[in-house]
């Protein structure tokens, strides 16, 4: 059976107890004081047949708080309140608190015994210890200690039948009598009724107590998880503000350089008509058309960004088909630079759901990047493989590779690799970024694989069978554009690959 | 009196024949492509100014270069002035404490011919 404590959490209750304990234990100096003045105080107001018994419990009393405060004292530096990392132990408490009500009864059970017994005034204090008992423990344990505790009043009596008491100056009645049963009998349903009615007033108020606390830590938690999500947010917001500070500047730079250049001439520093005015006229224009290539860039990536929603979808994406038209398409660029084009296409895959322009861009920025960046003479392999129902479109190259400084944040906007602006000066730096946010809108992803032997392997990653919620259900039309899967996987080269077995290096998806 | 140098280090060639053209009319000029040219240039004769990009080869480039010249007894004399897309508050990958940058002007692209001609004639006359 399970008392409404026990569904509380160790730490609080812990906390709470040491607390209550440390108060009683307070509040039994006050008690040994009191009976220490008594005793003092009595043989001068002709109370002197307490003398000196009073005395003696007082020291017993004194003895065990100290006791007490000394291991509630230890508890406590075991645990701090204010730390939930390091509770108090409830266990060792609630030991302490067994004990601390078990020897205030005995105590007391003395001092009534010296007062009068069963007319003693300090009788209602019964019900002071057992209601404390009561609330500081489970009903259930108190239950027995008034057990023990009318067993025990139960063998004074008969203890003080036989003369054998502490105290054989007391009026002891006759063991025949049925009066003296009486008030036992009393005395034994007081303390049982105190029990049950603290008991049933105090279950309920742990019960609402272990509710509130359910209700606090829900609470706790819900407020972690927004503060939790405003950081995100947070987070959102500053990667948004730094990517328009980098992309303004990416656009500041050239619009200084025309703009100066457009000064100095229009200043007469230099004269239009010669050799170096046509050379900074010439230059100003590239600036302009490297502004063109970055604003359409950003337009491209802004377009992949504002979400499926918008995206021209299609259902059944076939990347075979896809790939071997932009390896097509790609040829001639590769056959002008010197670069061998190799295609390993031979394992169908289609896309359940895809954006085919998105993919088509993010494939050709990798197959373009591998052929820019390859040296003459050198080859550029394409490879289409299905694994555990994810479509990887790998592109390996044996180019000048990227420096390893620059893998971390490889697919970040504007970042390029001074081997890669010395290469090929022209570039924007957005092409991998684009490639990357293509991945995640197809809930997949772009991994970058160091080789060994130089040069420089992406893998795009595709899962095969993901379906936005946009695409379920007939949508009548939309299945006729993009790539169709075919009846047989198309091969658009010769075999070439073995990357597979390389970790990879990079796998940004967040700046 | 002879003229004075002055050493532009832009990785935009277009800029530095722009400003290159402006500051010939009153100064010898030197160029470099990077802060590595730079300093490589520094070891021989030292210009009487230097107006340095930030962003080249990698983004704070230009604040390390202002740096080394202010470690380097020989070539702390020289005055530098910041020319640069960067705004004087950016701090894109730089800590706050590395935001201090050692240079006489900090001055923004772009700059008027004129403006540039009266900034550095301040500095070197």
């Amino acid at each position: 059976m399970n008392g409404p404590d026990q569904d509380l959490d160790d730490a609080s209750l812990g906390d709470e107890l040491a607390g209550r304990l440390a108060w009683f234990v307070r509040l039994r100096w006050v008690a040994v004081a009191t009976l220490a003045l008594a005793a003092v105080a009595g043989p001068p107001v002709g109370l002197d047949r307490f003398w000196p018994g009073l005395l003696y419990i007082a020291a017993a009393v004194a003895g065990y708080n100290a006791l007490c405060w000394w291991r509630l004292t230890r508890a406590r530096a075991a645990g701090t309140t204010s730390d939930p990392a390091h509770p108090i132990p409830s266990i060792d408490l609630r030991v302490l608190a067994v004990a601390q009500v078990t020897l205030d009864l005995a105590a007391l059970l003395v001092v009534v015994h010296h007062t009068g017994y069963l007319a003693s005034p300090l009788l209602p204090f019964f019900g002071f210890h057992m209601a404390i008992g009561t609330i500081l423990l489970s009903t259930r344990t108190m239950y027995l200690v008034a057990g023990a505790t009318s067993a025990a009043a139960v063998v004074l009596q008969i203890a003080g039948w036989g003369d054998a008491v502490l105290n054989p100056a007391l009026m002891v009645p006759s063991p025949t009598s049925v009066v003296v049963a009486l008030p036992l009998a009393a005395f034994v349903g007081f303390l049982f009724g105190i029990v049950y009615l603290t008991g049933s007033v105090s279950d309920r108020l742990k019960q609402r107590n272990t509710e509130l606390r359910r209700l606090t830590g829900a609470l706790r938690r819900q407020s972690d998880d927004l503060e939790r999500l405003v950081a995100e947010l947070d987070e959102i917001e500053r990667r948004k503000s730094h990517y328009m500070r980098v992309s303004a500047h990416q656009l500041r730079s050239p619009l200084g350089t025309v703009r100066t250049a457009l000064d100095v001439l229009a200043g007469g520093y230099v004269d239009l008509a010669t050799p170096r005015g046509q050379h900074l006229i010439r230059g100003a224009t590239e600036r302009v058309d490297g502004l063109l290539r970055i604003v359409n860039g950003l337009l491209d990536l802004a377009k992949v960004r504002e979400g499926r929603q918008r995206a021209p979808w299609t259902r059944q994406v076939n990347i075979n088909q896809l790939v071997a038209d932009l390896v097509d398409a790609l040829a001639p660029f590769a056959e002008e630079r010197g670069v061998r084009l190799e295609a390993r296409l031979d394992r169908l895959a289609v896309l359940d759901w895809g954006v085919p322009p998105d993919l088509v861009h993010a494939v050709e920025n990798l197959l373009h990047n591998a052929i820019k960046y390859s040296h003459a003479g050198g080859a550029v392999a394409i490879e289409l493989a299905v694994e555990d129902d994810v479509a990887l479109v790998s592109v390996t190259d044996k180019g000048i590779g990227v420096p390893e400084e620059f893998h971390d944040q490889l697919f970040l906007e504007f970042v390029r690799a001074p081997n890669a602006r010395v290469h090929a000066p022209i570039g924007t730096g957005l092409g991998l970024a684009l490639v990357r946010e293509v991945a995640e809108e197809h809930g997949g992803v772009v991994e970058y694989f160091h080789p060994p032997d130089g040069g420089a392997c992406f893998r795009l990653a595709l899962p095969l069978h993901i379906r936005p919620r946009e695409a379920v259900g007939p949508l009548p039309g939309r299945d006729a554009a993009g790539y169709r899967p075919d009846t047989k996987p198309r091969q658009a080269g010769a075999p070439g690959g073995g990357i597979r077995e390389i970790q990879p290096v990079s796998r940004v998806l967040r700046p | 009196m002879s003229r004075k140098t002055v050493m532009v280090v832009d990785d935009d060639p277009v800029f530095r024949e722009a400003v290159g053209a402006v500051l010939e009319t009153r100064y010898d000029v030197r160029e470099a492509a990077n802060g590595a040219d730079a300093l490589a240039a520094l070891a021989g004769a030292l210009p009487d100014l230097i107006v340095l990009d930030v962003m080249m080869d990698y983004p704070s480039e230009g604040f390390d270069v202002a740096r080394t010249l202010q470690n380097d007894e020989r070539t702390r004399p020289i005055p530098v002035v910041m020319l640069t897309g960067v705004d004087q508050v950016y701090n894109y990958r730089m800590e706050t404490d590395e935001t201090w940058v050692p240079c006489a002007r900090f001055l923004e692209k772009p700059i008027t011919p004129e403006r540039l001609l009266q900034e550095i004639g301040e500095l070197i006359g």
